[in-house]
């Protein structure tokens, strides 16, 4: 069931209300059956790969807190370097199987009969795990925190599998590592009215992100990336702002839903977005957008590798590294990996401009503490991101390749003849869409300096009720949800 | 605390109920069907109809209040509505009667959808009825009974169902105005001539009535004799070919009828199968159609005042056509009178 489903709407608040009901010891049962079947709702079969990474890493960090105790150094290290390998090897290989095997046999064809090889690799039909990428990531976190010695193998399986399959976060995040989240489910989560009501609040803001914005936004931005030939200059332009407000307010409302209902049952989760938008740089921007998948990168690969505690080009090469994996991470297709690199890219040049670019503010005297000068950041930042998201949502390189050619197209009498409204979104559709980008970007600017929901409990009841209850109606009416309907086939031949 | 949640939950969501409740009507989308609904089941209550009309398009088109007040003085309203299955004609009648007095009153119901095979209605068919229906325990049953469980929530809050009307919001929707149409009482027929021959095969054979109309048709008996009221069953004349490429209907309506008439007559309730008997009714099925389903307002005439004089031959009906208590009534029919005429000369 997905989060936007009336099966969730029935779900979550029966697994919360048994949550708070039951004795605290047995909650985490409560909670491991709840994300299970939450699970099993999607597919029941692919369960198994859930328990076979969870079943893994629980016992390699069972086994390396038991290795760590032989005498021997030499030896110790030697075994729970090669446990950790075991772990990730076998969480990877099921990852690389379901996500990467056709991608890759698919290249490898590709470089053979460029080499004139012929070659018959299999092309296997897999039904990729839902939510694959993020459990396994949280699992392999466990393993290398206990290596580490960040934390304590946990003993109880049950807890463990918990951590790894915790429904709110199962299917796109936030990526929590276990050092920060596994103990939680070991503390005793009394009912406290703010935080459940603060967690429904969040729940709230994420449906409306989710069903007016980004449901609304994405009509237009697939009648343009399904059919990239079509369309031209503005139309593709518009399209690719869309999709960047789409695919921000669709993600981020995920993590506010997950965010929310974790914390509704009393957990602390990590903030996944910040104002991405208005970050200044794109180095900013990785700080701000999917902060935990970020952070995953950086604590357990980009750090490994050495960091930037290291010479220039080293240190260009990891960022290139980590961001090459972000993009396979994404998707296993060549327009993410482009898009990972890209982003590499974008980074690496600006460190290598960095002295360049100081030097032209200091002979040109320009002031870099001014509200104009960031805000040109700003948008610069945004056109680069922007840029590649073409090659995040286009079906394939080539799709991009057109988009971008066809983009330089001077065109703006689509939007005086009305031609824009043709994309599957009418005038009316179209204003609700730039008023939420508007609402979405202004919301955004208040955050930066204030936690909009405590300035909402100081407001009267009134006011606050009316807040709630005017945010539930609007998703209700402006959603995008239901099957709708066909007025054609309402008007029934009388006679 | 807990208690604290509970007591604001619930209020909160008592107010959104209520706003809900308030802006339903606003948006379902609206129709002929729509104002009946009110204007009969909510409008004129109490002792305002002898007869109660229900069942699908066929009766919609078949008996005119207005010729059976003209020629019997018989007071009656017309609760037909396009591809009423026979389930919602169970529970609109359970509601009908909860807001009239049901004593001495005749429910007269057309039977043609107990053909349907399909365990549920068309959605859009169904809305007629219950997007028009007010909440009450009836709407409740019958959304319950009526509808597949993953739509039920989009019965019961029509708002989800029609959201997307909010751009195309005029004024009707929020001044619909159900008053004007009650003249018809719920009425209405074409004016086309259909000009083709009954294909139909009659026979003496009978065949089950599928399952599930069979379960409400005895569930519409069982509220008869509970209630107290007299039943009558009908079949208006059409083709029943007209039905043979349907997926989700009996493929012998004939032998069903036939069937319904031996359940009728061991259950002793009138069932005047009107495909029987075009010679009484001196029906020509090639004029008096306006297609091969429904009737046209000729055959509709025919038929109602057939129907009218086995009214007043069998059940003590009153004639109130000279009771200055009834007088809108004549009111109604000289409006209507004047609507036909004008309508013919076009």
């Amino acid at each position: 069931m997905s989060f936007n489903s009336i099966n969730f709407l029935i779900f979550f608040p029966i697994v919360a209300l048994i949550y708070y009901s039951i004795p605290h010891r047995v909650r985490w049962v409560w909670l491991l059956m709840a994300s299970y079947y939450f699970y099993a709702s999607w597919n029941p079969r692919l369960l198994i790969f859930m328990v076979t990474a969870t079943i893994i890493t629980y016992s390699s960090g069972i086994l390396l807190e038991k290795v760590d105790e032989i005498s021997d150094p030499k030896k110790s290290i030697l075994l729970k370097k090669f446990i950790v390998f075991v772990s990730l090897a076998a969480c990877l290989g099921i990852l690389f199987v379901f996500k990467y095997l056709n991608f890759f046999s698919m290249n490898l064809l590709r470089l053979f009969s460029w080499l004139n090889i012929t070659m018959n690799i299999p092309h296997y039909d897999l039904l990729l795990p839902i939510g694959i990428s993020f459990y396994t990531f949280k699992a392999l976190s466990y393993t290398i925190d206990i290596y580490r010695k960040d934390i304590k193998a946990e003993r109880n399986m049950g807890k463990y599998a918990l951590f790894v399959s915790f429904f709110p976060q199962l299917l796109a995040g936030p990526i929590e590592k276990s050092k920060d989240f596994l103990k939680q489910f070991s503390e005793k989560h009394i009912f406290d009215y703010d935080t459940v009501k603060n967690g429904l609040l969040l729940m709230l803001w994420g449906f409306v992100q989710k069903l007016i914005i980004a449901d609304r936004l994405a009509i237009l931005v697939n009648t343009v990336y399904d059919n990239p030939s079509a369309y031209r200059g503005f139309e593709i332009i518009t399209a690719n702002i869309f999709f960047a407000f789409q695919i921000y307010c669709d993600f981020s409302s995920y993590s506010d839903i997950a965010i929310g209902a974790a914390q509704v049952m009393g957990f602390r989760s990590t903030k996944n977005f910040e104002q991405p938008y208005f970050s200044k740089s794109i180095q900013e921007f990785w700080r701000r957008w999917h902060i935990t998948l970020s952070s995953w990168f950086k604590d357990y690969l980009y750090f490994p590798l050495g960091g930037n505690r290291c010479s220039k080009l080293r240190n260009y090469s990891n960022i290139m590294v980590v961001f090459l994996a972000s993009g396979l991470w994404h998707g296993a297709a060549l327009h993410y990996v482009i898009w990972g690199v890209l982003h590499g890219i974008f980074q690496v040049t600006g460190s290598i401009l960095k002295p360049l670019k100081h030097r032209i503010i200091k002979i040109l005297g320009i002031r870099t503490e001014v509200f104009s000068y960031k805000l040109i950041q700003v948008l610069f930042t945004f056109i680069l991101v922007d840029f590649a998201w073409i090659f995040f949502r286009a079906g394939s390189f080539a799709d991009a390749e057109i988009l971008i050619s066809n983009m330089y197209y001077f065109n703006p009498e689509i939007f005086t003849e009305g031609t824009i409204y043709n994309l599957g979104l009418d005038f009316k559709d179209f204003m609700v869409a730039l008023f939420g980008i508007g609402a979405i970007l202004v919301i955004n600017i208040w955050q930066r300096n204030k936690d909009l929901r405590v300035q909402l409990a100081k407001q009267n009841t009134v006011f606050r009720w009316a807040v709630y209850v005017i945010a539930v109606i609007t998703v209700l009416i402006f959603g995008i949800y239901g099957s709708g309907f066909d007025a054609q086939e309402f008007i029934y031949m009388q006679f | 605390m807990v208690k604290k949640f509970f007591i604001k939950g619930s209020i909160f969501i008592i107010i959104l109920i209520a706003i809900l409740s308030v802006l339903n009507p606003i948006f379902i989308l609206k129709g002929g069907y729509t104002s009946k609904i009110s204007q009969g089941v909510y409008e004129h209550t109490g002792k305002s109809y002898d007869i109660l009309l229900l069942g699908s398009s066929h009766m919609n088109s078949s008996i005119n209040p207005n010729v059976l007040w003209n020629e019997y003085g018989i007071t009656s309203f017309n609760y037909g509505t396009g591809g009423q299955p026979i389930d919602v004609t169970y529970y609109l009648l359970k509601e009908i009667l909860k807001n009239h007095e049901n004593r001495d009153i005749i429910v007269v119901i057309d039977l043609y959808y107990l053909g349907l095979t399909e365990e549920f209605g068309e959605e859009e068919y169904i809305r007629y009825v219950l997007d028009s229906m007010k909440f009450s325990k009836n709407k409740l049953e019958a959304i319950i009974s009526c509808t597949p469980r993953d739509q039920w929530v989009y019965y019961l809050f029509p708002l989800l169902k029609y959201h997307e009307r909010w751009k195309e919001l005029s004024k009707t929707d929020f001044n619909f105005d159900t008053r004007e149409s009650y003249y018809k009482k719920g009425f209405a027929a074409g004016r086309e001539v259909y000009g083709k021959k009954n294909l139909s095969e009659f026979t003496t054979e009978s065949a089950e009535i599928p399952p599930k109309s069979e379960e409400y048709l005895n569930k519409i008996i069982e509220l008869s004799q509970k209630a107290g009221f007299e039943l009558v069953f009908i079949n208006t004349p059409h083709d029943y070919t007209s039905t043979a490429g349907m997926k989700s209907w009996h493929k012998e309506p004939a032998k069903m009828f036939n069937k319904v008439t031996e359940i009728a007559q061991y259950k002793d309730i009138p069932f005047i199968n009107f495909n029987n008997i075009y010679k009484e009714v001196d029906f020509n099925f090639e004029s008096d159609m306006f297609n091969n389903g429904h009737m046209n307002i000729w055959g509709s005439n025919k038929v109602t005042t057939c129907f009218g004089k086995f009214l007043a031959e069998n059940y003590s009906l009153i004639d109130h056509r000279q009771d200055v208590s009834y007088a809108a009534w004549n009111s109604d029919f000289l409006y209507y009178e004047k609507a036909e005429s004008a309508a013919t000369l076009k």
